[in-house]
């Protein structure tokens, strides 16, 4: 029986039918876990917080569902070494939470996916992920290559990395600064950050390695028909770009 | 205050033999209204051709379905709607906006689809400053859509924006919503044969006080003074809660479905509670029974006629056979937990249908309204004078000679030309993985709505305010070409079209013409292109208090289907080296055209003739078959030229320095057509068309030997409307 993957659904959740198709797209054995179904999370193996707008993002982006007590389970699961991966509101939930970078107490955040800057606005653009550590650091991105480009979208309105400079150092120190935006050859600059964060970050991991956050979309350029790379002749639904890193992530479970 | 005319009021008492009640008098002034009644357009909406092999509902229910095609064995439909939200964006414009996407979604959900795109055909005033207030309206209008499409997570994968002096006062904010459905699983709006003793269900927010007189509201002239006033009209957008409600929905369409069970479904709009029970059973031939006191309020102490025709947001009605409900309201109430994600939230039991045709409202047992169906919910018309005029002539204006070098960078800088990127950079165009070609990427959005499958449906919308200010009719006309050119430019196949019909008061004889000759003109246009209009909405007394009313605003939608995602043509140049077509008519004139706006004459109009249109729709769409269209724009505000550029700014941004090189007459005229760039030896049939240039290996333009460098062009382009939205 292959590792189970729950992916939680939240009030307010809107990404969870793209994220749960690209899992299993990748070969991965996930369900949907809603709200109501809290109390059956603590017995899968590995969790994928999806994107949305979990209890409207009040107060900041992921500050109430990290109080939530589908979390209880998750933060357990964490602590336990299970895998944890969030996406977007799923990686506001995860620092919220103190998941991630993971060096403070649990749900008292160290730092905050903070309003964009400088435009204090949405903003939904296609983005690149670099991956800023060895892969083998953290246990979702070892099947991914080293300096990894990973296509996705970013489409939030809080996705600043803000913490203070001696914390930003920790962060870095630590190896904690998973992903970091770039352009599509790789190159890291301002223009290629959408929101003003602080390290150009946006993907954080725990020092475990179990917990990934990353701020933009990989599971929306994740099939040759929404990937804006592909080739004549690929095969439209065929998983390609962002799924990249969807399936590292279900090949951590199997080895 | 009731809007109702002494007419109407006569009319009602004389059926009634008695005086109205006060909830009476509230319910016809909601169901009466323009908004709800169409009453002065419904003789002529009648015109439209509404059939067709592909129509499975057109017209008449809460969105027009259409079908998209085959998987897996498996028919499936889409669900398409289109409405305004004009006066309240104006009044409110963050809540009106945001609240006119609620409400469109809800049309589409309530017929058993899933929610896949929206659209959000725009017109603002001048916003040449920034801090004025037409400006603070075009923001806050657009973050009311976005706040709300991106909370529910439907993507945002078309729409316009113009920015006109005529709309200072009264802007528009029109919404496109696709559902996708399978066609066997399809829910109506009203109940059907033998549902006598069916349970009429309430679910979603609390009742309360927002949104009452709405639907009146909609259909007075708007006056700055009463803005306050009018505040209390506009609804309460909620869309956490939606969020919710449509994931619970959806959990009841999938029961219904395994249990086969029929019911039907409806959203609470124009009308509230009595507006959607007393359509919804009337419809079907029965009555309904409900008792207000039922109803979860917000508040205590609401009168019976607020809680009656209220506009409270996020609220649907249900009618199910009575052994359904215990799971319906189990669903919505336990699984979803209503209740804890807004307060008194809830799915409850409000009344039920009868065999007797009457309509009758109790509140605390007491009869508070008590009429005939039919009377409530019937036909009414309003025969008002209109007149009719020839809008323009033939009066030809030539174009003086250009400095194409000096005015071209003017015409991408310009208000309708320059990229909408800023605005829609602020809507989520991708989010549920579907999208194929996001908001802002072509001259369509395309999606693939049902996963696993190739099938593909393209979504557009057209309808330009310049053409408009000159002929009405006119307008229209080129709407709907419009519309249906961006779905052909994409590689979908043209299947049908929604209208939203925005113009001054009808009780004024000429704004009340315009209207008249607009419909004649999209009915003309439908029935050459053999397209069905399948939904639609009007929205009248768009005039300001000093009279003065917007420019004729016929906003079309066109909707497209793909067979195959693969074929979907890709934005911007793909090779240097390939032939570059124009496919349309070779009359270059220049009538609202930006290029006679900035040179300040007047033009005269492009003919439009149908058989030259048709012809072209075929060869874009016959190369594409083939396989040699390598990339396609339609020619629209800014001109030939214009297209041009964009397919090489596409070809920018993906990394590929290519661009064109071209000899064209007056490259800046906007008579409508299609740049092609097709391979050099495509083997097609070129009859019709005309080869102006070629793909070159340089990120330039070169213009009839004028020489423009791309990336200085897309930095003019890009960049105005950021001042605006920053």
């Amino acid at each position: 029986m292959s590792a189970r993957i729950a992916v939680p659904v939240f009030p307010g959740t809107n990404s969870e039918d793209e994220t749960l198709r690209l899992l299993r797209d990748c070969g991965g054995n996930a369900e949907l876990v809603h709200w109501s179904q809290a109390s059956s999370l603590a017995r899968y193996d590995a969790y994928v917080l999806p994107g949305g707008f979990a209890y409207e993002d009040r107060i900041r982006a992921g500050a109430i569902a990290a109080h939530d007590r589908m979390m209880d389970s998750v933060i357990e699961a964490a602590g336990n070494g299970k895998l944890v991966f969030g996406v977007c509101n799923g990686a506001q939930i995860l620092l919220e939470a103190g998941l991630v970078p993971g060096t403070g107490s649990i749900r008292r955040p160290t730092a905050a996916f903070s309003r964009n800057a400088p435009a204090p606005h949405f903003v939904c653009r296609h983005v690149c992920l670099k991956l800023a550590i060895e892969p083998a650091r953290c246990a979702i991105t070892a099947s991914l290559p080293r300096d990894a480009i990973v296509p996705a979208w970013a489409a939030h309105a809080e996705g600043r990395l803000a913490a203070t400079p001696e914390h930003l150092r920790e962060i870095v120190a630590g190896g904690h600064l998973a992903f970091v935006y770039a352009d599509s050859s790789g190159a890291v600059d301002e223009a290629a950050i959408p929101n003003g964060s602080a390290l150009g970050c946006a993907g954080l991991v725990n020092r475990e390695g179990n917990v990934l956050a990353i701020m933009p979309h990989p599971e929306r350029d994740a099939w040759n028909f929404n990937h804006l790379d592909r080739r004549e002749g690929d095969d439209v639904l065929a998983t390609s770009g962002g799924a990249a890193l969807f399936r590292s992530f279900v090949q951590a479970l199997m080895s | 205050m009731v809007n109702l005319r002494d007419e109407e009021l006569q009319r009602i008492a004389q059926q009634l033999g008695r005086d109205p009640s006060v909830v009476e008098l509230h319910a016809f002034d909601a169901a009466w209204s323009e908004h709800c009644s169409y009453k002065s357009s419904r003789r002529f909406l009648k015109n439209l051709p509404i059939g067709g092999s592909r129509v499975l509902l057109g017209p008449g229910e809460d969105a027009g379905i259409l079908h998209l095609g085959t998987h897996d064995g498996e028919r499936y439909a889409v669900v398409v709607a289109h409405e305004s939200h004009n006066h309240p964006s104006q009044v409110v414009p963050f809540e009106g906006a945001a609240t006119g996407i609620g409400g469109i979604v809800r049309d589409v959900l309530c017929m058993g689809a899933e929610v896949v795109a929206v659209a959000d055909p725009l017109r603002f005033g001048r916003c040449d400053d920034v801090a004025s207030h037409q400006s603070h309206v075009a923001r806050a209008a657009v973050d009311g859509i976005g706040a709300y499409g991106n909370a529910i997570g439907v993507p945002n994968i078309a729409g316009d924006v113009y920015f006109e002096h005529g709309f200072d006062e009264n802007c528009l904010v029109n919404v496109v919503a696709l559902g996708i459905v399978n066609e066997k699983d399809v829910i109506h709006s009203y109940v059907p044969k033998g549902a006598e003793g069916w349970q009429i269900v309430l679910v979603g927010k609390a009742t309360d006080p927002s949104g009452f007189g709405g639907a009146s509201f909609s259909s007075l002239t708007l006056d700055a003074r009463d803005a306050e006033l009018n505040k209390g009209a506009v609804q309460v957008p909620d869309p956490f809660f939606k969020n919710v409600l449509m994931r619970a929905s959806y959990r009841v369409f999938a029961l219904l479905r395994e249990r086969g069970i029929a019911a039907a479904f409806k959203d609470l709009g124009a009308g509230g509670i009595v507006g959607c029970s007393a359509e919804m059973t009337a419809h079907g031939g029965y009555g309904a029974q409900i008792e207000l006191s039922t109803v979860n309020v917000a508040v205590e102490g609401m009168p019976p006629e607020v809680i009656a025709v209220g506009e409270t947001q996020e609220r649907m009605m249900w009618a199910a056979p009575p052994e359904f409900v215990p799971d319906l309201l189990r669903i919505y109430n336990e699984e979803f937990g209503l209740s804890e994600v807004a307060y008194n939230a809830r799915a409850g039991v409000i009344g039920e249908v009868t065999a007797e045709r009457r309509y009758v409202l109790r509140y605390r047992e007491h009869v508070v309204m008590d009429v005939e169906s039919e009377f409530l919910t019937g036909t009414i018309n309003d025969e008002l004078p209109y007149t009719e005029k020839i809008y323009h002539g033939a009066s030809a204006q030539e174009l003086p000679a250009v400095d194409i070098e000096g005015i071209f960078p003017r015409v991408l800088a310009h208000r309708d030309v320059c990229s909408r990127e800023p605005l829609y950079r602020r809507y989520d165009s991708v989010v549920r993985g579907r999208t194929v070609l996001a908001r802002g990427a072509a001259d369509a959005g395309v999606l693939a709505p049902v996963p696993g499958s190739r099938l593909g449906v393209a979504l557009a919308v057209a309808g330009n305010p310049r053409y408009g200010r000159i002929d009405p009719a006119y307008a229209a006309e080129q709407a709907v070409l419009e519309a249906m050119r961006r779905v052909v430019a994409v590689g979908a196949h043209p299947i049908g079209l929604t209208d939203c019909l925005n113009f001054g008061n009808p009780r004024k004889a000429e704004q009340y013409g315009e209207f008249v000759a607009a419909i004649e003109a999209l009915a003309r246009a439908a029935t050459e292109l053999d397209l069905p209009f399948v939904s639609g909405n009007v929205s009248l007394y768009n005039e300001a208090a000093s009279g003065r009313a917007i420019p004729p605003s016929a906003i079309v939608a066109c909707i497209g289907s793909i067979d195959d995602i693969a074929k979907v043509i890709t934005p911007g140049f793909k090779a240097a080296g390939s032939a570059l077509l124009w496919v349309g008519s070779r009359e270059l004139v220049g009538g609202g055209s930006v290029l006679a706006e900035l040179l300040g004459v007047k033009g005269t109009l492009p003919h439009i003739e149908y058989d030259a249109e048709r012809a072209a729709l075929a060869i874009v769409r016959d190369a594409i078959a083939r396989g040699v269209m390598r990339s396609c724009r339609v020619v629209a505000d800014g001109g030939m030229l214009t297209a041009v550029a964009r397919l090489a700014f596409d070809a920018l941004l993906a990394g590929r320095k290519i661009g064109a090189e071209i000899d064209f007459g007056n490259p800046l005229c906007e008579t409508g057509g299609f740049v092609c760039e097709v391979t050099g030896d495509s083997g097609m049939d070129v009859t019709g068309t005309l080869q102006i240039g070629a793909t070159i290996d340089a990120s330039e333009l070169v213009v009839n030997g004028t020489r423009f460098d791309v990336e200085r062009l897309y930095e003019t382009w890009s960049r105005p409307l950021a001042q605006l939205y920053p």
